[in-house]
């Protein structure tokens, strides 16, 4: 097994009385990508922000590289960051960007202009690098954003959200560009809502809610959790409570998540899916949808968080 | 401190690519420095002050007297008979050597137009004073000569005469464009570090790159003094490129260059501070804008970057004092009109220390990563 190159361990984290973290840990090995999934509030930034040594007072601890992160600064200089913000210079071009932020790092200008140059072929922006950042799509400044965190070579690469609000086929290629890193030994913590997106690039996934982490694993396994079941997903008009009302007299089914007009059940056997739709029109429950799928990331989502991901 | 730098120097780079940087840096102050030194200029060009000699004199001492008045600064004119119209009018009689020779007394008739030029006339009068004293002098020394031309000619021209003013400031007022010039860009610097420098920080902040620049091992500290080089750098590039431009084109002379360096440099870091107070302080870019606009333009009026601070009156110049302009510009003034040396402006350096420790307390105070 490879050795980890981080390991968080019980971290703490509150705003008054607002706990963004709880006792959150986990660990990455080495070329390793790993999904961290959540809704928003989750404590998937207030996480980010205490790995990049810019959110302090909490408690726990975080080894990078065998040694205490906040007490080695220059460990710093090993590890990437691609913020969910636009963070650079909009009115200077790529190449001058990557040059800034990489002077940031003990690096020779020389391999500085080498790696920038390397760099923006990686992230297909050679043609474009000496041209100023204002023209570029959303897609180009999220590619150029993912350039920057990697200009000083990290092992470690931490990206919050890096395809919100592009296009699919910019999605594609940022996907590839985060698949590559895995397979040049570089280890990638990667937050998203998407969960197409963890299901086809990360290794292993861990689900986490109001600071807490829920489930860990790949996703195999936790598909497994669910079990060999079909899932149905119900739409209609009914409340939250009569369905907690309903949900009592469900033996045939397990409950996965209740929503205000929405209902998703786990089946082992869907041939009891008309005796449920009887119940239900005997409650008088008016269905409009009724989906039946294969268990899925979704599914372990809503599973262990009670709601969407896009909630 | 290769990270400050580093930092300094993107601030600086950002403000030089803007498009219209050599507008704000060049052009407009330019049209200042053309519009302040041009209602100063009367003062600032030595003109020529022009003398008519009429010398009706039928000896030797008539064409002396006349080199003794000659001075780069005066224009001669010799004439034989009075000219209808003149500025200045000085008339030797038939016989001023006769009556030298024989040491009799005598009167000179000197004329001034009564509009020209006072200043030009007063000149021309301390020249025809020095001019009467030397003889007088000379021929004294030379008094056991029977013939003045011919014997003891080395005594000749070995009196020099100087006239000092007792009361050198009330004539020596700062003016032309050895003023206009520091006070143009003592404002300019205030308006440039001012308005780019807050702009950027403000950008900075609200655009995620002070947290980005923080993801590196660089500290908060280093961030902040990267922050201020770049602002220091910002004035110290408005001041070179006026400077210069004021040597070439306006032969400007700042007197002792070291030290109207060090009014530049203690000036610039005062508003440095400044600039990041009002980038950390102000969300929006209007209202830094304004903001800046308004404090330099206000700062530079009460520091007597627009008139000689030394023409206003007592009270207004007290009120002044509160501007960080007004003690570059007392400092300007003192090395450049009055040959003033570095104990002479210590003071001011001192109040523009004090300035930028203030500025850097709540600058740091209000320094802020994120929204």
């Amino acid at each position: 097994m490879e050795k980890n190159i981080l390991e968080i361990k019980n971290i703490t984290k509150n705003y008054g009385d607002l706990r963004a973290l709880d006792d959150f840990g986990f660990s990455i090995n080495r070329g390793e990508i790993i999904g961290l999934l959540g809704p928003n509030g989750a404590g998937k930034t207030s996480l980010i922000s205490i790995l990049s040594g810019t959110l302090k007072d909490f408690s726990g601890s975080v080894s990078f590289l065998g040694e205490d992160l906040f007490k080695n600064r220059k460990l710093k200089n090993n590890m990437g960051i691609v913020p969910q913000d636009m963070a650079f210079y909009d009115d200077l071009n790529a190449i001058d960007n990557l040059m800034f932020w990489g002077g940031l790092y003990d690096i020779s200008k020389k391999k500085l202009k080498e790696r920038a140059i390397d760099l923006l072929k990686i992230v297909q922006l050679n043609d474009r690098a000496k041209e100023p950042i204002k023209n570029f799509s959303g897609g180009m400044k999220r590619r150029l954003n993912i350039a920057i965190g990697l200009i000083h070579e990290p092992e470690l690469i931490l990206l919050d959200e890096p395809t919100v609000g592009i296009d699919v086929q910019a999605k594609v290629s940022i996907l590839e560009i985060i698949k590559d890193l895995g397979k040049n030994g570089i280890s990638v913590i990667f937050t998203t809502h998407q969960l197409s997106e963890v299901e086809e690039i990360c290794s292993r996934i861990i689900i986490m809610d109001k600071g807490k982490k829920l489930v860990e694993g790949t996703l195999k396994e936790l598909i497994d959790i669910v079990g060999e079941k079909e899932i149905v997903e119900i739409k209609g008009e009914f409340s939250i409570k009569s369905m907690n009302d309903l949900k009592k007299n469900i033996e045939f089914a397990e409950v996965i998540a209740i929503k205000e007009n929405y209902i998703s059940l786990s089946f082992k056997n869907t041939d009891k899916i008309p005796d449920m739709m009887e119940m239900f029109f005997k409650n008088k429950i008016k269905v409009s949808d009724l989906k039946i799928k294969s268990p899925n990331l979704e599914t372990v989502f809503l599973k262990f968080t009670g709601r969407s991901i896009r909630d | 401190m290769k990270r400050i730098i580093h930092i300094a120097l993107i601030d600086l780079k950002i403000m030089v690519s803007d498009k219209i940087f050599f507008f704000w840096t060049l052009i407009f102050p330019l049209i200042f420095i053309f519009i302040f030194g041009n209602i100063y200029k009367d003062d600032n060009v030595k003109a020529k002050a022009e003398l008519v000699i009429v010398n009706k004199d039928v000896g030797k001492f008539g064409k002396y007297f006349e080199k003794k008045i000659e001075s780069p600064d005066i224009l001669i004119k010799s004439l034989k008979k009075e000219p209808v119209d003149y500025n200045r009018l000085l008339i030797l009689p038939k016989d001023f050597s006769e009556k030298i020779k024989s040491r009799k007394p005598q009167q000179l008739l000197f004329k001034k137009n009564s509009n020209a030029n006072v200043k030009a006339a007063t000149q021309i009068e301390i020249k025809i004073i020095q001019g009467i004293t030397k003889t007088i002098t000379e021929l004294l020394i030379n008094s056991k000569s029977d013939d003045f031309f011919d014997n003891k000619i080395d005594f000749k021209d070995i009196i020099n005469i100087k006239t000092i003013n007792l009361n050198e400031n009330s004539i020596k007022m700062p003016s032309g464009f050895d003023h206009v010039i520091p006070g143009i860009l003592v404002q300019f610097i205030m308006m440039m570090v001012l308005v780019y420098g807050g702009i950027v920080v403000m950008m900075d902040r609200q655009m995620g790159r002070l947290t980005r620049i923080l993801f590196s091992s660089t500290s908060i500290p280093e961030l902040w003094a990267g922050k201020f080089l770049g602002r220091l750098l910002m004035g110290l590039l408005q001041a070179f490129i006026l400077v210069f431009i004021g040597i070439l084109f306006f032969n400007l002379n700042l007197g002792n260059n070291i030290l109207a360096f060090l009014i530049i440099l203690f000036f610039s870091m005062a508003i440095a501070s400044l600039s990041i107070l009002f980038g950390s302080v102000f969300r929006k870019e209007d209202l830094i804008v304004g903001m800046s606009v308004m404090s330099a333009n206000i700062f530079a009026a009460l520091g007597g970057c627009w008139w000689p601070i030394e023409f206003v009156p007592q009270t207004f110049k007290t009120i002044g004092m509160i501007s960080p302009a007004y003690w570059a510009m007392d400092g300007f003034h003192k090395i450049i009109f009055f040959n003033k040396s570095l104990s002479d402006i210590t003071l001011n350096i001192i109040v523009l220390l004090i300035y930028t420790l203030i500025f850097t307390i709540l600058s740091i105070k209000f320094f802020k990563i994120k929204e």
